[in-house]
């Protein structure tokens, strides 16, 4: 009994010390409630019953700006969103770094780049980044109604800079979506993110 | 010009809708050959076609200078040398190995090398492992990194300097990460060669790049769970060790961790099952890291994502796809030439020939149309080396057999054209008697000897027909490496074989072939609009390379290639007598000399400098007291043409252009310039040609206007006047 209590203990302690948790493809995706552009907070329970992509966001970094300059993310958030996925954007950079910006120009950046998505939110402290072990920017997770992890990883399979790949890229999530909403199994569950590093902070 | 040929009669064709669906099919299987070829000859140009340098200012900094070098500075033939990619790297920000780690791009070198060089896989010095803040690890370099490779040179150099070209793409990164990319070039002679001073540069990094395994260290993997663990031994006690991975681009690694002699990292996802991986094992920190290999050789499974050279050689031959699809077309194309009027005859008494010869024993008719065939296949063979040797030596003497070549499109296209009008009928071809009379004792009688020497014969004595697309094939064969030339005609002549040997075996299947008729003479003549049509891709290639000029030029020469065909085909054919064979040989020189003639006396270049006429170019002419010439002109004017031609482009006005020294002013009307409109109405005029002549002296006397037909003595005059 009082050993059970110290293998828990000290696995919770390891688990503390790990920088990055990783979340598993067929588990529960950990709930989470940040603060959106608007100061409402908003939890991923809140979208239980629909699907939910996460999607990290760094609006200069230049991976990111491959799918928003192209209107390639614009138009996977309007398709998806039209058919009832909640979109979610995280913005995970800590103060002081690449992509965090107070919240009126990050809503100004936002309209210029015509996003259609359900939430950006903010994330300062690295913790849900941390929490879902999101590694680059753009990262993707797509979570079932259950909440059940169904994808995560790179969001194309042209991991690179140039516009002119989007066009000729697979891109995953649009394919595992389409899957998923169609009752078949996700062909590819797991790739290797491309981007640059999430801003955590550095301490 | 159809040559009768006796055919037995055979069972009645099932219907003329048959013979319609079989020309269709053959035409269009024709036509997409041809085609698919011209996509994969211009998909070939357009992959070299070169993007231009980006250069990349962060805050007005160039954060990567990438320079190509190498560590000889002249290449002989067949030398091995190193060529390299040489990084500079502002401080503070690094570019990533070939496995980036959790973030960040693999640095890319795409090699464009001359004909005839290869380069070997890239060699990639240790890097650093790096941490970024949210635990993320990276494999990066800073500071400076030359990534290189070893080129073998080939046997026979190409003419001229050799210049090397890469292209090469990166992600830098401090805490935030900026793309980058750069066009280099490299030029070095041929001749005796020398260590460059960029030497030491390649040996040092050389050093750094990772061995083999050795010094008795020794890794074994072992997949526990969802670890994958690395027993190392040989390594001395407190020696620092790691490892950097390199997964293959469809799995996902975590990050590596020590327990003693044991490293272990996580498979986070797999296609396949990772029992092993490759990657480099690290011993020792610091300057003193040692780095080695491990892994399969060649057992890097790289696609797309983690391909990080490729090469790109300076030809356009073909990939293994691009050259099975040749070969199907190569096979397709030989059943073609059984269909042609030399060929098609000739196959029914043949197969009959054989079945009566095997008589009892069916067998033999197939082993005979085998020794047949086999004559064929020789003919072709032979054929194939000829073509060969010829690009050999043509390679020797400096002929250039490549698409990017003008002068190769310009003789290709003339020779594609003759063919097409020999198709046409325009004249024909023929195979002397007197030259065959020995093979045709040789054919002649029974066996398996006599039944090869039949095929050879029945090859030479097709080429009248087979000649036109033979030929253009060798023609594109030219550009071809060795063995693609040998493998595609050995494959058309299987294809012209095939039906010997299918219907030897089934002769009844003969009723299924299409019974000859004059159908075959249309379907030859046919098939000259499809060369025409290879033709005019040629013409839009050409037309690319050098512009409209030389598309007129190369008109012309079809011109003249037209005229010779009409002689050749009028005077000069197996029935005409000896006297009209000389006078067609005399007609055919002097439409040559005449030809050559008028090409340089219109090609030589112009001379004369002109400027631009506007009305302020006018003013200021006029401003400095120089005689004034304007010539007002149009491309689409050929009375301007002839005049600037003969008129004004002549010894004697050039030279009292000079000695005046007048200014000349050139208005071009092509395009209908309204300010050009408006002066012609000024002086009368509705149109093109008109000329104006200011004397000495400035804007006060008025122009001389000549009339529109002009010789060099109206210029002369009136340049005189002032």
């Amino acid at each position: 009994m009082f050993g059970k209590l110290l293998l828990t203990c000290g696995l919770l302690v390891a688990a503390a010390g790990l920088g990055l948790a990783e979340t598993e493809i067929g588990k529960s995706a950990p709930n989470f409630s940040l603060p959106d552009t608007a100061g409402k907070n908003v939890s991923l329970a809140d979208f239980k019953g629909k699907y939910v992509v996460l999607e990290w966001y760094n609006p200069d970094c230049p991976f990111v700006g491959k799918h928003y300059k192209s209107g390639n993310m614009q138009t996977l958030q309007k398709e998806f969103t039209s058919k009832g996925v909640a979109w979610i954007s995280i913005d995970s950079s800590a103060p002081g770094e690449q992509g965090n910006y107070p919240p009126n120009q990050l809503n100004a950046i936002s309209a210029r780049d015509g996003a259609a998505r359900t939430a950006l939110l903010l994330d300062p402290d690295g913790k849900v980044g941390r929490l879902y072990g999101a590694k680059t920017t753009p990262d993707m997770y797509i979570i079932n109604p259950s909440g059940i992890l169904v994808y995560k990883g790179a969001i194309d399979n042209k991991r690179s800079t140039d516009l002119a790949d989007v066009k000729t890229a697979t891109n995953y999530v649009k394919v595992a979506l389409e899957e998923v909403m169609t009752g078949k199994p996700v062909s590819t569950v797991s790739t290797q993110p491309y981007g640059c590093s999430v801003k955590y902070s550095s301490n | 010009m159809v040559r009768c040929t006796k055919f037995r009669e055979e069972d009645a064709p099932q219907s003329a809708l048959n013979y319609l669906r079989l020309a269709m099919k053959t035409v269009s299987k024709e036509i997409s050959s041809w085609i698919s070829r011209g996509v994969y000859i211009v998909f070939g140009m357009l992959l070299l076609g070169q993007r231009p340098a980006v250069a990349q200012l962060y805050n007005g900094k160039e954060l990567v200078k990438a320079v190509l070098i190498s560590d000889v500075s002249a290449i002989q033939p067949g030398q091995k040398f190193r060529l390299g990619v040489l990084y500079n790297i502002t401080p503070g920000w690094h570019i990533y190995w070939k496995y980036s780690g959790d973030s960040g791009i693999p640095t890319k070198i795409e090699w464009h090398l001359p004909q005839g060089f290869k380069a070997d896989d890239l060699q990639w010095p240790l890097p650093l492992r790096d941490k970024e803040p949210g635990d993320l690890e990276v494999f990066d370099y800073t500071s400076e990194v030359l990534l290189f490779a070893t080129v073998q040179a080939p046997d026979v150099l190409p003419p001229g300097p050799i210049t090397i070209e890469a292209k090469t793409n990166w992600l830098v990164c401090q805490s935030l990460c900026v793309p980058g990319s750069a066009q280099l070039k490299l030029d070095l002679g041929s001749g005796s060669s020398s260590a460059s001073n960029a030497v030491q540069l390649f040996d040092k990094y050389s050093a750094q790049v990772p061995k083999p395994l050795a010094n008795g260290i020794q890794a074994q993997f072992n997949r526990n769970g969802k670890n994958l663990e690395i027993n190392v031994s040989g390594v001395p006690n407190g020696e620092a060790l790691d490892f950097y991975p390199f997964p293959p681009s469809d799995a996902e690694v975590g990050h590596v961790s020590r327990n003693g002699s044991k490293l272990s990292l996580s498979i986070e996802s797999e296609a396949k099952p990772i029992d092993q991986i490759d990657g480099v094992l690290v011993v020792g920190s610091g300057d003193r890291r040692e780095g080695y290999e491990v892994g399969g050789a060649g057992a890097v499974p790289s696609t797309a994502g983690n391909a990080t050279t490729s090469t790109v050689n300076a030809t356009t031959s073909a990939g293994f796809s691009a050259v099975l699809q040749a070969l199907g077309f190569a096979l397709i194309g030989g059943l073609i030439l059984n269909v042609m009027p030399c060929v098609l005859p000739v196959i029914s008494l043949k197969i009959f020939g054989f079945v009566s010869e095997a008589g009892e024993r069916p067998q033999k008719a197939f082993w005979l149309s085998m020794a047949f065939a086999l004559g064929i296949l020789v003919c072709f063979a032979v054929l194939a080396f000829v073509v060969v040797l010829v690009r050999a030596t043509g390679a020797e003497v400096g002929w250039g057999f490549q698409f990017q070549d003008a002068r190769f499109i310009v003789s290709i296209s003339c020779l594609v054209f003759a063919f097409a009008l020999n198709l046409f009928g325009v004249y024909e071809l023929s195979v002397s008697a007197r030259a065959t009379q020995g093979l045709a004792k040789l054919a002649s009688g029974q066996g398996y000897g006599s039944a090869f020497f039949q095929g050879v014969f029945a090859t030479i004595l097709a080429t009248p027909c087979t000649a036109p697309f033979l030929g253009t094939a060798s023609a594109f064969a030219f550009a071809q490496p060795s063995w693609i030339t040998f493998l595609v005609f050995m494959f058309v002549g299987l294809g012209m074989a095939l039906p010997y040997l299918v219907l030897a075996v089934k002769p009844k299947w003969l009723r299924f072939l299409p019974r000859p008729g004059d159908w075959m003479v249309r379907f030859r003549q046919f098939m000259g609009f499809l060369l025409i049509g290879t033709l005019l891709w040629l013409v839009w290639i050409l037309g690319q390379m050098k512009g409209v000029d030389a598309i007129v030029k190369l008109g012309a020469a079809l011109l003249l290639i037209s005229i010779l065909a009409w002689i050749k085909g009028s005077f000069w054919t197996p029935v005409s007598s000896a006297r009209s064979r000389i006078l067609a040989a005399a007609a055919m020189c002097v439409a040559v000399l005449i030809a050559a003639g008028v090409y340089s006396f219109v090609t030589r270049p112009s001379q004369l400098v002109w400027q631009k006429f506007t009305k302020d170019s006018l003013e200021k002419a006029l401003a400095s007291g120089r005689p004034v010439f304007v010539d007002f002109t149009a491309d689409w004017c050929l009375t301007c043409k002839t005049n600037e031609r003969f008129a004004i482009d002549t010894p004697q006005v050039r030279k009292a252009f000079s000695k005046q020294n007048a200014i000349l002013l050139r208005a071009d009307w092509t395009n209908g310039d309204p300010e050009i409109t408006e002066i012609l109405k000024n002086h009368g005029r509705a149109g093109v040609p008109m000329y104006l002549v200011y004397p000495r002296g400035g804007k006060d006397d008025r122009p001389t206007l000549l009339p529109e037909l002009i010789t060099s003595q109206t210029v002369l005059d009136a340049l005189n006047k002032s």
